[in-house]
Order: C-alpha cells, then structure tokens, then sequence
C-alpha cells in the first residue's frame, strides 16, 4: 500500500480551529496584555489629538497621568477618600454583620427559610440607591445617611451567601461532629465556621463592592465630603483630565480592595 | 453445529481487497524520558462487511487509535489507509460513534438523526425521510419528537448510531459506544447491532475493553498489548450467523472467551500492576 | 419543624407565615406612628403609603415614565447583548485572547463603574443617551463572561462529532456551540439585564432624567413624604417584577435538556 493519496491532508484539522486545547504560554498571554493597552492608549492618544471629538471629551494620556499625580499629593483627595473609606468600613460592618446572622438563621432553618427568604432574594437585586430619600430623612444628610445605604445594599448580598453556604455544608461533617459528640460551641467553632468561611467571605467581597457603589453615588447625590463629592465636584469645573484621573484612581482602589478580599476568601476555601 | 463450518468456509473463501489498512501505526505522546508510547507498529486490516474488534486493557492506546483512525489525531507515523486513502483528518467514508454522550441535547431524536444531511445540504423531505428509515433500523420509531433528555442512556446511544449511519459511511467505527451502559442493555444492543450489520453489511471496526460484547458482534478480534500498545493477536471468531445475544450461552462462546482472556489477563495486570506501582512511587505529600 | 406533614403544611405555611409577618410589620408600624411613638414627620403611616399609591400612578404619569424607564432598559439590554455575546464568543475563540483578558473583564465585574455616569454627562447632556450608555457599560462585563463560559463548557465530544463530519468553522459555530452554550447565554442576559434595570433607574434618580427614578427624586424634593414611600415601593415592586419575569423567561427559553 505505498501508492498513497493523502485525502483532505491539510484541510480537516485546520478548518475546525474552534475547541483547541493546546498551552497558552504566559509570556504570550503578557505579550496580549502588553499589546492590549498599547493599542487602547494609542487609538485614545490619536482620537485626542486628531481633534474628531471635543478635545475636553478625550483629554490627552499625558494630562490624565499629569492630574492623577496632582491628585495623589493634594491633601483634600485624601481627605475624601478616608470619608469613604469610613463610610465604607462601616456599612460593611453593619451590613455584614446583620448580613451573616441572618443567613445563619435562614441557612440552619428550612422553615425560616420558606417563610422569609424570598423576600430577602428578590429584593437583592433592586436599585437600592432610590431608599437614599429615605435615608436622609432618617439620618440627616452627613456621613450617616452613606453608611445606612451601603449597610442596607450589601446586607441582602451577605445573607444570601451566608445561607447558601450554610446550606452547601456536606452532611457527613454534621454527622461526623455528632457521633464525635461535639458540644453547639465545638460544632461551630469546627465545623460549621471552617466550612463556612470561604462562602462567607466571597459574600463579603461582593457585598464590598455594592457597598463601595452605593456610598460613591450616595455622595455624588447630597455630600460636602466623600470621593463621589469629590467627582461632582471636579464634574461641575469641567475638567475632564482630572476627573478621568480620579475614576481612574477609585477604579483601581475598589479594583485592590475586591481583589484583597478574593485572596482572603480563596485563602479560606483551601 | 455446521452451521459453524458454512460461515467460516465463507469468510476463509470471500477474501476481497482490504476496505481498511492500518499499517505499521505508531504514536507517541511527550518527548525525552516522560513520553509514552501509545500505540506501537499496529497493523491489522478490515475487509468489506467484516465487523472487526479491538479488545485491550485500559491504557494499551485504544482510544489513540481510535482517534487516529477516525482522523481526530493527524500526526502519526505509519499508515492508516481507507478505501487507499492516507487517512490524515475525518475521512468521508468513515462515520463514527464515541463513548461518551454525544447526542444534541438541544434537537430531537428526528432532527439529530437528520443532522449529517442538513450539513450536506440534503432537502427536507429526503433527510427526514432517511432520518426516519435509520431511527426505525436501530428501533426507535415512535421516539422521534421526543428530545434526548427524555430517553435512557441507551436510547441515546442508540439515536448516535443511527446519527453516524443516516450518512451510510463505508466503514462505522466505534469507540465502546455501550461502555455507559449496564450489561442486559449492552447485550440488546449488541444484537440490535449485529442485525443491522447483517442487513447493511456494514464494515464495522469496534473499540472495546470488553471481552463478552467483542466475542459476540466480531468476525475478528485484535487483541492488544498493555503499554506500549501492540497487537498481541488476531483471533478469528467462527460462530454462526445470523447470531443473536442467545450466543453468549454456547461453549463455543465460552471457549473463544476463556482462550482471549488468557491473553487479556496477562496484560490486563501489567496494566493493573503498572498503576499501582505508579501510586507507590508517587511519595505521599503532607 | 414540622416532619411528617402534608405539602400544604411544608409549603403553604412559611409562606404564610412570611406574608402574615410582612403585614404584621407594617401594622404594628401604623399602630406605633398612630400612638405617636414613631415621628410621623420621618415615616408616613403605611396606610396613607398604600393610598398615594394610586394617587401617584395616577397624577405623577406613572406609565409614560415606565415607558421612558423600559425604553431606556431595552436598548441598554439590547446593546448588552449585541455587543457582550460576540466579545465573549471571541474570548472562547482566541485562547491566548481569553486566558490575557477574562481576568480584567471579571475585575471590570466588580469595579464601581457608575460613578463614571458625569463624564457622558459632560459628552451627552441629560439625555437617554447618557442613562443608556452608562447601563450597557455595567450591564456588559456578566454578560461577556457568561457567554465565554457557556462556550468553553461546550463537551468536547460534540466538537469531535463536528469534527468528524468535517464541519466547517461556521457551521461548527452556529450548529454546535452557540446552541450549547445558550443557556449560560440566556444566564448572562439575565444577569445583565438586571445590572441593566438597577442601573437606568439609579442614573435616572442620579441626575433627575425622565423615568421612574426621576419619580422618587422629584417627589423628595417636593418633600411629599408618602409619596415617596409609595414611588419607593412602586419601583421596588416593579423591579421585583422584572426580576421574576427574566426568571421565568430564562428557564422558559431554556430548550429541555
């Protein structure tokens, strides 16, 4: 059988280039990033430059970079961002923890369950911002009013993945603890709360980010202080390169915040 | 029993060309001391209407031959030649059926079955029409609007026959198609299978781990050698035909049976062997 | 609780009891401000709550600015999706791409990107263009990351069966895995559909634009205090609504499998 015509050599293997399964290496992958950015920062340089847009719209990297170094030594963004980072801290303390006691008693209850949690999973994913009217009669229109709101948006978020990871414990390791005739403090302190934290945590994580929108645009609303203050603020003297430096620098905040919280978290699972 | 002479006169004397030719196949993974020799200088070959198995211990390299054969895996060295064709990429005349589920959750037995005619460009009322023909052949008329969610395990099997038929492949190969199921519905379809051999006189070349299933559908059986994969023998299986699950109760089964495994158990506990020696050798980490 | 008991007692009664303690709630509030225990000048009496209900749906044009809300949700939903399904689909496709990339998307997730809304005021004005544009930004990263994740959860062995019928790249596209990863499609649309909703009606109350969350905001200023309560409720209720409907609609559109 020498006589051998290669049917379709070529063609069958290279016409179905979807479901590869080769390696990626990582200096590839960084060469994408690297090539990624340099792109965006050359088409949004060129798009700057070329005058199509309003020059206010699309300010130059240059003075972007020049505004977020300005900002990094003026003394009132720091005093904005300890006001949200309060603000922050603080709802995620109360939201949290009225968060985690309610899911452990919804997560440990199935009647408790049945009768509340529904409300508590289909009002998760509601504006919360529109209570803020609310929140001001309530407390006022300083830093009180934030905290509320941001206690209020990450709470349902924290209590529904508390619950749920109540619930996803594995049965065997109650059993295990019961036929080891472990005390309620024993079971919770091994059993439930190592088995838990991971769930928990990443409730925290993503209750941090509703927490950190919800006092940003509180304060963009009604606030003398705060960073959402201080974006209207920079917003109303229409200076464009410094208010995209100062996205910029909250994007990146929030961004190692949620990223802090996510090592801790995956920390846990293992 | 002379029914058993009849039908090993006539595939001594129909002798015809080879429709499938494996030659000299060779395939290794990884290179340097890690590489694993999967299948070694594999040679055996497939005439017209022959049902032919390849039995082999878990890891002699089945399912790499499979792949290669099939068209799935294009760098190998040797030959796999299929009607004369170096088989380098799916081959038209070779229709295939995997082990795992592979059915389209999101069409129904009718529409799947016609799912290699709609790729052609087949008119409507032809394709549902052979898909029709094909869903009654592996027996399953009445199910077609039913989705695959709704069927067992084996009836979904069943529908990716009848898939991998309805484009009358000259040769159907197959990956232990019924290794999912349990052993009554493997022996069903077993016979569901050879009738349909039988009436189509399709070429068939099945890969398989089990002994019972390759003894009652195959003409021949090519056994192979735990790692590296190579072929230990060819057993040639003369039972009679039209053969039925009712087989599997014969001495003449029991016979061909008891002599494969004697080949089969010294590489099935090389293999057994290898692994456990593997787990040894792996340190246990704190 | 209760162990050996009828459906009715396993089912019917949480949420019963879940109803009757809502209710309960709100009457022993109008109990307590009709006592004079709670300040009637911070939370209204849920009676006069549950009457400005009406007369809100009526005076403050509640269906021309559901239909300015809806409006706004569909577009913004719309765009989500024509733009989020073909990133994703290229994220699965370019490997290198996705593995660069779906990192930065997820952060993209999680980043407070809202707050942006000032900067397309300055490039849009007050205008629907602004409270959509900001929505497909929020509303964009789930949906991109679901429809990446639908499509890398295609079975390999479906792409071998394509492969073996020699599928060319846009049949083994359109007939294999975009129907295998629809439903983590539809999932993706769920979930930025209501990023999407949460989003126009906060922009809308942000910066007192046309729909529904102008409604709240126009009247707290008007310091109308039942009505904002029962606008507060009415949203609240019509998210709910909305929720429960992309429920329904994702596991309707979900071909049985």
């Amino acid at each position: 059988m020498a006589a051998t015509k290669p049917v379709g050599a070529r063609a069958p293997l290279a016409t179905t280039s979807w479901g590869r399964t080769g390696r990626v290496s990582a200096r590839s992958t960084n060469v994408i990033r690297v090539c990624f950015v340099l792109g965006a920062a050359i088409i949004w340089e060129s798009l700057s430059r070329s005058g199509l847009l309003f020059r206010d719209v699309v300010p130059s990297l240059v003075a972007i970079v020049a505004s977020m170094g300005k900002l990094l030594v003026n003394p009132a963004f720091y005093a904005n961002l300890q006001v949200t980072a309060w603000e922050v801290a603080a709802s995620l303390a109360i939201g949290g923890v009225a968060g985690i006691v309610v899911g452990i008693v919804l997560g440990s209850n199935k009647f408790l369950a049945r009768a509340y949690e529904p409300y508590v999973y289909y009002l998760a994913p509601t504006p919360r911002i529109i209570f803020f009217p609310v929140m001001i009669m309530w407390f006022g229109v300083g830093i009180a009013s934030k905290i509320a709101l941001g206690a209020l948006s990450c709470f349902f978020t924290i209590a529904l993945s508390t619950a749920a990871g109540m619930r996803g414990i594995d049965k065997v390791l109650i059993r295990v603890g019961r036929t080891f005739r472990a005390t309620p403090w024993q079971m919770a302190t091994k059993i439930y709360l190592p088995a838990m934290s991971a769930p928990v945590l990443n409730g925290v994580r993503l209750g941090f980010g509703t927490a950190v929108i919800t006092a940003l645009l509180a304060e963009t609303k009604l606030s003398n202080q705060g960073l959402g203050f201080m974006v209207m603020q920079i917003y109303a003297r229409f200076d464009m390169p410094t208010l995209y430096g100062l996205l910029a620098i909250v994007f990146l905040i929030a961004g190692l915040g949620n990223l802090l919280l996510g090592k801790i978290a995956g920390g846990a699972r293992t | 029993m002379s029914n058993v002479a009849n039908a090993s006169t006539v595939t001594t004397v129909a002798a015809p060309k080879p429709q499938l030719v494996i030659d000299k196949v060779f395939k290794r993974f990884g290179d340097g001391p890690g590489a694993v020799v999967a299948v070694d200088q594999v040679s055996f070959d497939v005439r017209p209407g022959e049902f032919v198995a390849v039995i082999g211990p878990s890891g002699c390299g089945k399912s790499t031959l499979f792949n290669i054969i099939g068209g799935l895996l294009d760098d190998y060295s040797g030959d796999v030649l299929c009607e004369g064709d170096r088989v380098a990429g799916p081959h038209p005349a070779i229709g295939m059926v995997f082990q795992e589920e592979s059915t389209f959750p999101w069409r129904n037995v009718l529409d799947n079955v016609a799912f290699p005619l709609e790729l052609r460009g087949v008119g409507k009322a032809e394709r549902l029409e052979r898909a029709h023909h094909f869903i009654d052949l592996v027996g399953l008329g009445g199910f077609e609007k039913r989705m695959p969610s709704e069927l067992s395990g084996g009836m979904r099997q069943r529908v990716s026959i009848a898939r991998t038929l309805v484009s009358q492949p000259h040769i159907l190969l197959m990956d232990e198609p019924f290794a999912a199921l349990d052993e009554q519905t493997r022996l069903l379809l077993g016979d569901k299978i050879t009738q349909i051999q039988q009436d189509l006189k399709q070429t068939t070349l099945l890969i398989t781990h089990n002994l019972t299933e390759a003894v009652q559908l195959s003409d021949r059986i090519v056994v192979m050698t735990y790692r590296p994969g190579r072929v230990k023998r060819t057993v040639s299986i003369d039972l009679p035909r039209p053969r039925t699950s009712d087989v599997v109760s014969s001495a003449a089964f029991g016979k061909y049976v008891a002599e494969i495994w004697a080949d089969l158990r010294e590489e099935a506990s090389r293999g057994m062997a290898d692994a456990e020696g593997r787990t040894r050798g792996a340190a246990p980490r704190g | 609780m209760a162990r050996a008991a009828s459906p009715l007692m396993t089912r019917g009664l949480p949420i019963a009891v879940g109803a009757a303690s809502v209710i309960g709630v709100f009457g022993l509030l109008e109990a307590l401000l009709r006592l004079g225990v709670v300040n009637r000048y911070i939370v209204p009496l849920p009676s006069d709550v549950l009457l400005s209900l009406e007369r809100i749906i009526v005076e403050e044009n509640v269906l021309a600015r559901m239909r300015e809300t809806a409006y706004e949700v569909v577009m913004s939903g719309l765009f989500t999706i024509l733009v989020g399904v073909p990133i994703g689909a290229a994220l699965y496709r370019w490997r290198p791409l996705r593995r660069a990339l779906e990192d930065w998307v997820a952060a993209l997730a999680a980043a407070p990107l809202v707050l942006a809304f000032p900067l397309f005021l300055v490039m849009f004005g007050r205008s629907s263009t602004t409270v959509i544009v900001m929505s497909v930004i929020t509303g964009l990263a789930p949906m991109i990351l679901k429809t990446t994740e639908g499509f890398v959860a295609t079975r390999p062995v479906l792409i071998n069966v394509g492969k073996s019928l020699k599928m060319t790249d846009s049949q083994m596209f359109w007939k294999i895995l975009f129907p295998s990863a629809l439903p983590l499609i539809f999932t993706g649309i769920r979930l930025s559909w209501t990023f999407v909703l949460i989003s126009v009606v906060g922009i809308e109350f942000l910066i007192n634009l046309g729909g529904l969350g102008q409604l709240i905001n126009d009247l707290a200023e008007r310091y109308d205090l039942p009505g904002t309560y029962a606008a507060i409720c009415f949203v609240i209720l019509v998210s709910v609504v909305f929720f429960v409907a992309l429920e329904r609609l994702e596991t309707w559109l979900q071909p049985s499998r």
